[in-house]
């Protein structure tokens, strides 16, 4: 007689508690399009800022017997600009400057316009109304005109550039945040700091914005990939960062002009390193976004 | 005994036209008589007599004034141009030679001065007639002096001491001859390129009223009346789209009448069945067409829609197929200079910009052969002093006609070092303080640093680039150039004459010249400019033998007097000289004959002629 043996039970697991940090992290690197988006923007950001150890060139000085050289001669493997200067080195430099002012730019709109939404939001009344429309009158006035009325009274380099950028473009996230905070202000958590004797300032900074951080953090992605192209639309207009400095919009603007002689290495890499740049941001924002919306998060 | 004298052109342009160059500096600018003759075998083909032309303008110009006194505001582009087509200056000057009028396009014979250069008399053509049927004689001057000299204050070219102060006295000899005793003796040939140029006959006798459908009178004689007439013809001046229509417009002594006169300025002339003179036109009608810009012109161009265009300097590689549509391409050089001033008077930099070494220093380091062949496409040319280098002249000094400071950047930094001056961190720092002859100069610091600030026109790439490449020579010298790029009527605003305590005074190097910074009538002496009192000296540069050059150069007799005024400043340097750009690189229909493309940007419309 055999004995039987009873089977063992096999007991079931709990399920791995996940935190929301970690749910977000593994949504974010589950959207391609988003983790895309990463490897370019790190593989733009060593280009600029590892690519000159590895290909260095002198950009300061002219040589103008090297004049539109195309791809390949003398060593430039991207020719060089209308000027003598080496366009693979000069894309570095002036990617520098894009992201620099780019990242840098949109991170101080983001600053400005997340206290400026929460305090509005959170006060409300009078105080809100007259914040609020201190932000619809800025969002009449295009900001491109801002920018260049600005580029006309600064010397335009790099700090200036950021600080009018970032001071132009907080408009929208203000509002963003504004309604946010109007939402949360209700809520029971902020009911019941205030009624334990809490501040209206921990109120802000420590309830109002940490609960808005995933609308901050998408639009400041979208913010940056805007302050680029503005970094752009300026230079296009002959108003950007002084020589021998450049960006990306600077070294298009003056590729554009040799359209008709077929330079086209004067034109094609800065135009897609804007693309590329401002590509990469907007599908990290769109992979942050989709992390933080909370209906997601079960999928 | 009197000496019959040279020609004319109208006066220098106020500040407010430099830099727009091109532009302003065309209103009053006349054309020549050089041009090539119907039948010429060098335009190949037959003239014809009638048809059409279309010519195009540069961008943003557009005219708005036909009246022969131009008020503030109205000295644009093309305005003089098409005036004295309608209405013939006293003088008209012809830039392929400006040692004498263009008599042919003129309403006067060459004046004749005084032994003592202190009158000059002057007699109108015998067969110019008013479309009226009028004759045109001296009181058609008077009228017009009288007019000027009872309103000279809104007079747009009025200069304080010139054109009328000048003029004493003004007297009708007769019908035909009037003299003008002047308030000093002055060079005939800059007295009549600078001066006699601004002059035109009006018809007295049908614009000498004080109202519309008043009598005609001679309201001008009285300074009172002369305001009231004045007041009244600049009022129906000021109706654009009357220019066609208005009776009074419609009497002209001119190859050409208006036509078609738009807001917007596009302009067609017709050819003047009354006009009696020797300048008749060959054409029908020519059309001035006005773009917003270069490349919309291009576009036109491309599309073979106008007769007389030109291309924007970055599409000169298309020469070859703009050639294949029946176009030739040629440039169109300028009677200009291009320079970028110097600020004596900004209390940083002055005190070194005052140092003739270091003026000379910078100067040798313009590889102005280099810019102008590899930046400007060869449609520049590179210059050496204050008298245009093109076409070469009567008025080139020796040392402006041969560089005196040829690029070199050894020279250059050794000029530095040899006067107290060490590089340090790749800019030269004082090191030895002083007036010595091997110190940095007197006014200069110890630890001074050649850190210089450039403003700069925006907009055009080979002005980018002449700067960058400034700015890379300098740096090898041990000059750090920062340069800071501005739209143009910015920059003239930012650059003014100034004193070293106002505030406007911290500009310290300004460029505005990507059409040539300042274009000349026919005599090119520097009284507007480069004297220590010009209006237009923006840099304040002062030289007590530079002011005796130019006063010579405007009253002396001496053949010699210009020459010498080109060859000091040349080596004076007081701006730094820069290669100065093509009026424009024009595309002419190869059926187009007879066009003469002034340096002084004046056109003669009815010397063009269509040939088979």
């Amino acid at each position: 007689m055999t004995a039987s043996v009873p089977s063992p039970v096999v007991a079931a697991q709990p399920a791995p508690v996940v935190g929301p940090y970690r749910r977000m992290v593994r949504l974010f690197f589950a959207n391609r399009l988003a983790v895309t988006g990463l490897v370019l923007l790190a593989l733009l950001l060593l280009f600029c800022f590892v690519g000159p150890l590895v290909h260095p060139t002198d950009q300061i000085h002219t040589q103008l017997a090297d004049a539109n050289l195309a791809p390949g001669v003398k060593g430039h493997p991207l020719g060089t600009d209308d000027v003598g200067r080496d366009v693979l080195g000069r894309l570095m430099v002036g990617g520098q400057t894009s992201l620099e002012i780019g990242i840098a730019a949109g991170l101080l709109a983001t600053l400005i316009g997340t206290v400026w939404g929460a305090v509005a939001g959170y006060t409300g009344g009078w105080l809100d109304a007259i914040m609020m429309r201190v932000v619809d009158a800025g969002i009449a006035i295009p900001a491109l005109f801002l920018l260049l009325v600005s580029a006309t009274i600064f010397r335009p380099t790099v700090t200036t550039q950021i600080l009018i950028i970032g001071c132009v473009s907080w408009l929208v996230p203000a509002r963003l945040v504004r309604a946010e905070a109007l939402s949360l202000r209700s809520r029971d958590f902020v009911q019941a700091m205030m009624a334990m004797g809490g501040s209206h300032r921990r109120a802000v900074f420590r309830h109002i914005i940490p609960n808005a951080i995933g609308t901050v953090v998408v639009n400041a992605t979208f913010q940056v990939a805007d302050a680029i192209l503005l970094v752009a639309y300026v230079s296009f207009l002959g108003l950007g960062v002084a020589p021998p400095a450049t960006d990306w919009g600077a070294m298009l603007s003056n590729g554009i002009s040799y359209t008709y002689d077929g330079y086209w290495w004067l034109i094609f890499p800065a135009g897609i390193a804007i693309i590329l740049v401002v590509s990469a941001f907007n599908c990290i924002g769109d992979g942050l976004r989709d992390s933080f919306e909370v209906r997601l998060q079960g999928r | 005994m009197n000496r019959s004298l040279r020609p004319s052109l109208r006066a220098a342009r106020p500040l407010a036209v430099l830099g727009v160059a091109a532009t302003l500096l065309a209103a009053g600018c006349s054309s020549g008589g050089s041009g090539t003759a119907p039948g010429d075998p060098a335009n190949g083909g037959t003239p014809q007599q009638g048809g059409s032309v279309t010519f195009a303008m540069p961008p943003n110009a557009t005219p708005n004034w036909i009246f022969p006194i131009a008020t503030p505001g109205h000295t644009q582009a093309y305005n003089g141009t098409i005036r004295q087509q309608v209405f013939l200056p006293l003088y008209v000057y012809d830039g392929t030679d400006t040692s004498k009028p263009d008599v042919k396009a003129g309403a006067a014979e060459l004046p004749k001065y005084s032994e003592d250069g202190k009158s000059v008399t002057i007699t109108m053509k015998d067969d110019l007639t008013w479309a009226n049927g009028e004759k045109v004689t001296a009181r058609d001057v008077e009228f017009w002096f009288n007019l000027i000299k009872a309103n000279k204050e809104k007079w747009a070219t009025y200069n304080e001491g010139q054109f009328p102060d000048n003029i004493a006295k003004f007297t009708l000899v007769d019908d035909k001859t009037f003299t003008m005793d002047l308030t000093q003796a002055y060079n005939p040939d800059w007295f009549t390129a600078n001066q006699l140029t601004r002059m035109s006959p009006m018809p007295q006798k049908a614009w000498d009223i004080q109202e519309a459908g008043g009598q005609v009178g001679d309201y001008d004689r009285t300074p009172e009346g002369a305001k009231k007439v004045f007041d009244y013809l600049i009022g129906e001046a000021g109706k654009l789209s009357e220019y066609a229509t208005n009776p009074l417009w419609k009497v002209a002594d001119g190859p050409f009448t208006i036509k078609e006169f738009t807001t917007t300025g596009q302009v067609t002339l017709a050819k003047n069945p009354k006009y009696t003179g020797e300048d008749a036109a060959h054409l029908d009608t020519v059309t001035l067409k006005p773009f917003t810009s270069a490349q919309a012109e291009l576009n036109v161009l491309r599309s073979g829609g106008v007769d007389y265009g030109y291309l924007p300097a970055l599409a000169l590689s298309q020469q070859k197929t703009i050639e294949s549509m029946g176009y030739k391409v040629e440039p169109w050089d300028g009677w200009a200079i291009t320079y970028i001033p110097y600020n004596f008077n900004n209390p940083e930099m002055g005190p070194v910009f005052k140092q003739l070494y270091i003026r000379q220093a910078v100067q040798m380091s313009v590889d102005q052969d280099t810019i102008a062949r590899v930046i400007w496409h060869d449609q520049a040319t590179p210059g050496y002093g204050p008298v245009p280098q093109v076409p070469p002249g009567s008025y080139l000094g020796e040392k402006q006609k041969t560089n005196p400071y040829l690029f070199d950047l050894d020279k250059a930094k050794a000029l530095l070092t040899s006067h107290g001056w060490e590089i340090q961190n790749g800019v030269a720092t004082c090191t030895r303080p002083g007036g010595g002859d091997d110190q940095c100069g007197e006014g200069v610091e110890q630890g001074t640093q050649l850190k210089f600030q450039l403003l700069t026109e925006s907009g055009s790439t080979e002005t980018d680039n002449t700067m960058q490449e400034l700015q890379s020579s300098l740096s090898k010298i041990g000059i750090a150039l920062s340069i800071k790029s501005e739209p143009l009527n910015s920059v003239l605003d930012h650059s003014p004459v100034c004193k070293p305590e106002e505030a406007a005074c911290s500009w310290q190097l300004s460029f505005f010249g990507t059409q040539g910074s300042w274009y000349y009538p026919a005599y090119p002496s520097g009284e507007d400019i480069f004297a220590g009192d010009a209006g237009t000296n923006l840099g304040s540069y002062s030289d007590p033998k530079a002011d005796e050059l130019v006063k010579a150069s405007t009253s002396s007799t001496s053949p010699t007097a210009m020459q010498d005024y080109s060859s000091y400043l040349a080596e004076n340097l007081p701006v730094i000289w820069m290669p100065n750009p093509a009026y424009q690189v024009s595309a002419i229909k190869k059926t187009l004959g007879g066009v003469v493309q002034d340096p002084m940007a004046g056109m003669t419309p009815q010397r063009w002629y269509l040939v088979k």
